[in-house]
Order: structure tokens, then C-alpha cells, then sequence
């Protein structure tokens, strides 16, 4: 290859060339990581996530945060300190919540009839953009961690209340008095209905009563800060561009 | 001016940067593909696909496994052993332009690996978490796993060693070695199939009911981290990329 040749004929060749692989350039990254982060978290916060029923105000506020800060922190690392483009996680969040509402109505519901308001996916925007914007402010990892880390664990409740609280009314149905999310469980049986399975409201932190919500969110987002310093670091290693010899494979 | 026209007429005939035909073809083969298979699993999941003793389980659903797998495995040979026979022998002396349209071929294909991933990892993955929510598992071959499984993972794991093939064989960029990062994209999805194996051993021993997070999945979670190795690839084809467009577009 001669180096004083070149690849385009124009420089509108050129700018139309850059702009089709920024087009391409986003499509796999995002079909990649929605890929991998939605298999990621349907399969380490996926029972919270799938069913109503399953989100309490303890365990569903406490795991989901935790478990899906993971890839935002880890393209987050690529796209700042790389690109300077401060929507790694806006990005991932957009990706996980695509797949997922696509399959929800797609499969939940379409192929096995759990109706939409039963198996709606839980909502990470307001965290993601808090943490983009916190980066994209501070310029810091560290201060996106601590800061923005903390945020997403405690904004994950608030963020969802809207649509979780009409579900979290009391009802008494047969003389047992339970959340209405519960009677829609109660009605949908699934394999993942006994309670031997289902993880909720379990623990004497129920003791407390309306404190239990904040109290799990704000342990959601202290444990949030760690993950999002540990998946920060494995981004940054799957950004490297090393190339090794094939005697070492 | 006689060599102008000649000039004019060489790139009237030339092959397009991109072939746009090649990247819609190939993304609706996918769409339409798995459209079908949806419709199958829809109409044949719970009319035979209930009880794995009956006979129409064998009919609508074990056949479909043997089927697939058979032309999984042709076509995987085919593609890959067409890749690797009709490598460029030469291609450290391909022109900059040339190089350019073997990056855009490259990027056709992992256009269609990271739209094989969505369907494989994503849409079939948690479709197989409702349907055993909602049918308790008799077989490791239910109809969401011969299509989860043995149909949509095969799928990504042919495209995603295509198209390191491709770049292996065609692209300057790729000839100075083997490329950490696009080996961790493809390898470790791959390595999801066989872990399948882990699965269900484990579902025979303990679950017939779905907890979707039981540390019995966890392999599946490792592995799909490797996902983000993607990043590697895409910095590494910036850079080349940027290479090749640099004075032009300064």
C-alpha cells in the first residue's frame, strides 16, 4: 500500500465515508451491548425485573441497581475517555430497555399472555443520565463513581415509583391482605410463583416498615459506587487494542 | 482528455465502497428468518411442543433440532472454508482504496453479527425465561432451547467467526497478529453453546421450576460480558479507519 495515495477521491467522499461507519460503528455497538447486558441482567436481577410481584421495596430495590450499573460503567469508559462523548450509559440503559419491551410484548405477552402491566421491565433512565451528566460535568471517574454511583441506587426507586405505586396498594382478597401486584401474581401462576422461589420482603428490615425502601436503596447505591469502580476498570481492558502472537493462543 | 474518459469509465465500473445491496440483504435474511421461526414457535409451541413424550413433539420439534443442527454445521463449513480458501495471499500491497472497501465489507458483517447477538442473547434468551415460567420443563429439549440454543446461538457463532475471517484474511490492519479483543468478541459468546452443557446437567439435578437468577446461570453472564469487547474492535477499526481518511477529511 502506498501511503501517498488515497482511499477517498473528495473530501465529501471522505465526510460521507466517516458519517456511513458512524452509522454502522453504532449499530453493532449498540446490538452488541444490548446483547450482552441484557443477558447480564436478566439473568442476575431478571426475576425482579420480569414480574410485578417481584418488585418489593427490598430486594428488587437493592439488587437491580447493583447488578446494572455494571455496562454502563464499562462504556462509560470507552466513550469518555476515548471519545469524549458523555452517553455510555444513556446508551446501554436505551439498549437494555429497547430489548426488553420488544420481548416483553413480543414473548411475555404475546406468546405466553402475561399481560403488559404484569411483566413491564423496571425503569434505569433517570440513574443513567445522572451518571452521564455527572461525568460529563466532573470529567472524573472517581467523582462519577462515588457521586454518580450513589445516585443510581437511590434514584432506582423513586424513578420507578410512578408506575410500581398504583400496584403496591393493599387489597384483601379471602381474608389475606396483600399488594395488588401480589393478586396479579396470585392470578398468574408460574413456575416461579411458590414462595419457597420467590425472593421478597423477606427479613426483619420489614420490621421498620416505610423505611425499608430508602434504607435498601441507599445500601443499593453505597454497593453501586464499588461496582461501578470494579466494571469501570474491566471497560477499560476491553478497550484495549493489543494484538498477540499466535503461540500464545 | 482521452485518459480522463478512461479514468471516468474505471470508476463508473468500479465496485461501490459499500455495497448497500449486500447490508439490507443480509439484515432482512435475518429479520425475516427469525420472523418465520417466531410464527413457528407460536403456532407449533403450544399445539405440539407441551409434552416431549407425545408424538408431535417429535414431528414439529425434535425434527426441527436434527435439521438445524445438520445445516448448522454445513453452512458453518461452507462460509468458513470459502473465507479462508479465497484469502487475499497479497494483502499488505492492496490499494488504500481497496482497503477502504474491505473495511466496509468487514463492517457489513459485524453489522450482522452485533443484529445475530440482539436476537440470540437478547430476544430468545429471556423469551425461553416466560415460556418455563409458564411450562414446566420434561426435557432439556423444550421448543424455546431448539431455538435459544441450537438455532439462534449457532447463528451468532457463524457470523462472528466470519467476520473475523474476514478481517483476518483481508485486512492490513488484522495481519500483525491475532487481535485480543476481537478473539475475547467472538470466542466469548461462543463460549455460551458449551456452557449450555453446565445448564442443563444442572436443571436435571435441581430445577423444574424458572429462577431465572439461579447462580446455575451465571456461566452464561461470564461469557456475556465478552460482548464488550466490541468496544477493542471498534477502537482498533477507528483508528485504521481514521488512517486511511485523515488528509482528506483535515
Amino acid at each position: 500500500m502506498s501511503a501517498s495515495q488515497s482511499a477517498v477521491r473528495s473530501r465529501a467522499e471522505a465526510v460521507a465515508v466517516s458519517r456511513t461507519f458512524d452509522w454502522m460503528i453504532l449499530f453493532t455497538l449498540f446490538t452488541a451491548v444490548l446483547g450482552g447486558y441484557h443477558i447480564h441482567y436478566m439473568l442476575t436481577g431478571g426475576d425482579w425485573d420480569f414480574w410485578s410481584d417481584w418488585k418489593d421495596r427490598r430486594l428488587w430495590v437493592t439488587v437491580a441497581p447493583i447488578v446494572s450499573i455494571t455496562f454502563p460503567a464499562a462504556v462509560q469508559a470507552m466513550l469518555w475517555y476515548r471519545y469524549r462523548l458523555p452517553v455510555g450509559a444513556t446508551i446501554c440503559v436505551l439498549a437494555l430497555l429497547l430489548g426488553e419491551w420488544i420481548n416483553r410484548y413480543m414473548n411475555f405477552w404475546g406468546w405466553t399472555y402475561f399481560p403488559v402491566n404484569f411483566c413491564f421491565p423496571s425503569n434505569l433512565m433517570p440513574g443513567a443520565i445522572v451518571l452521564d451528566v455527572i461525568l460529563m460535568l466532573g470529567g472524573s471517574m472517581t467523582l462519577t463513581a462515588v457521586v454518580g454511583g450513589l445516585a443510581w441506587g437511590l434514584l432506582f426507586y423513586p424513578g420507578n415509583w410512578p408506575i410500581i405505586a398504583p400496584l403496591h396498594v393493599p387489597v384483601e382478597y379471602n381474608g389475606m391482605m396483600f399488594t395488588l401486584a401480589d393478586l396479579q401474581g396470585y392470578h398468574y401462576v408460574r413456575t416461579g410463583t411458590p414462595e419457597y422461589i420467590r425472593m421478597v420482603e423477606k427479613g426483619t428490615l420489614r420490621t421498620f416498615g416505610k423505611d425499608v425502601a430508602p434504607v435498601s436503596a441507599f445500601f443499593s447505591g453505597f454497593v453501586s459506587v464499588i461496582i461501578y469502580f470494579l466494571w469501570h476498570f474491566f471497560g477499560k481492558w476491553f478497550n484495549k487494542t493489543d494484538f498477540i502472537s499466535g503461540e500464545n493462543v | 482528455m482521452a485518459a480522463t474518459t478512461e479514468s471516468v469509465r474505471a470508476d463508473a465500473a468500479e465496485a461501490p465502497l459499500l455495497n448497500k445491496t449486500n447490508l439490507i440483504a443480509g439484515f432482512m435474511l435475518y429479520l425475516v428468518f427469525y420472523s418465520f421461526i417466531r410464527w413457528y414457535e407460536g403456532v407449533y409451541g403450544w399445539s405440539a411442543g407441551l409434552d416431549s413424550f407425545a408424538p408431535e413433539f417429535e414431528t414439529y420439534w425434535m425434527n426441527m433440532l436434527y435439521i438445524e443442527l445438520v445445516l448448522e454445521v454445513i453452512i458453518s463449513a461452507a462460509l468458513w472454508g470459502y473465507i479462508w480458501k479465497s484469502r487475499d495471499r497479497k494483502v499488505m500491497s492492496i490499494t488504500p482504496r481497496e482497503e477502504l472497501r474491505r473495511h466496509f465489507t468487514h463492517w457489513t458483517w459485524l453489522v450482522m453479527y452485533g443484529w445475530a447477538i440482539y436476537w440470540g442473547a437478547s430476544y430468545f434468551t429471556e423469551q425461553d425465561g416466560t415460556w418455563h415460567q409458564t411450562i414446566v420443563r420434561d426435557t432439556d429439549f423444550t421448543p424455546s432451547h431448539i431455538i435459544e440454543f441450537y438455532l439462534s446461538y449457532p447463528i451468532y457463532i457463524i457470523t462472528g467467526v466470519s467476520a473475523f475471517l474476514y478481517a483476518k484474511t483481508r485486512l492490513p490492519t488484522y495481519n500483525e497478529g491475532l487481535h485480543l479483543m476481537y478473539l475475547v468478541a467472538v470466542i466469548g459468546p461462543f463460549m455460551i453453546l458449551p456452557n449450555v452443557g453446565l445448564n442443563e446437567w444442572g436443571h436435571t439435578f435441581w430445577f423444574m421450576e424458572e429462577l431465572f437468577v439461579a447462580p446455575l446461570h451465571y456461566g452464561f453472564v461470564f461469557f456475556g460480558w465478552a460482548a464488550l469487547a466490541i468496544m477493542g474492535v471498534v477502537n482498533t477499526e477507528v483508528m485504521a479507519i481514521t488512517k486511511l481518511l485523515k488528509k482528506d477529511l483535515a
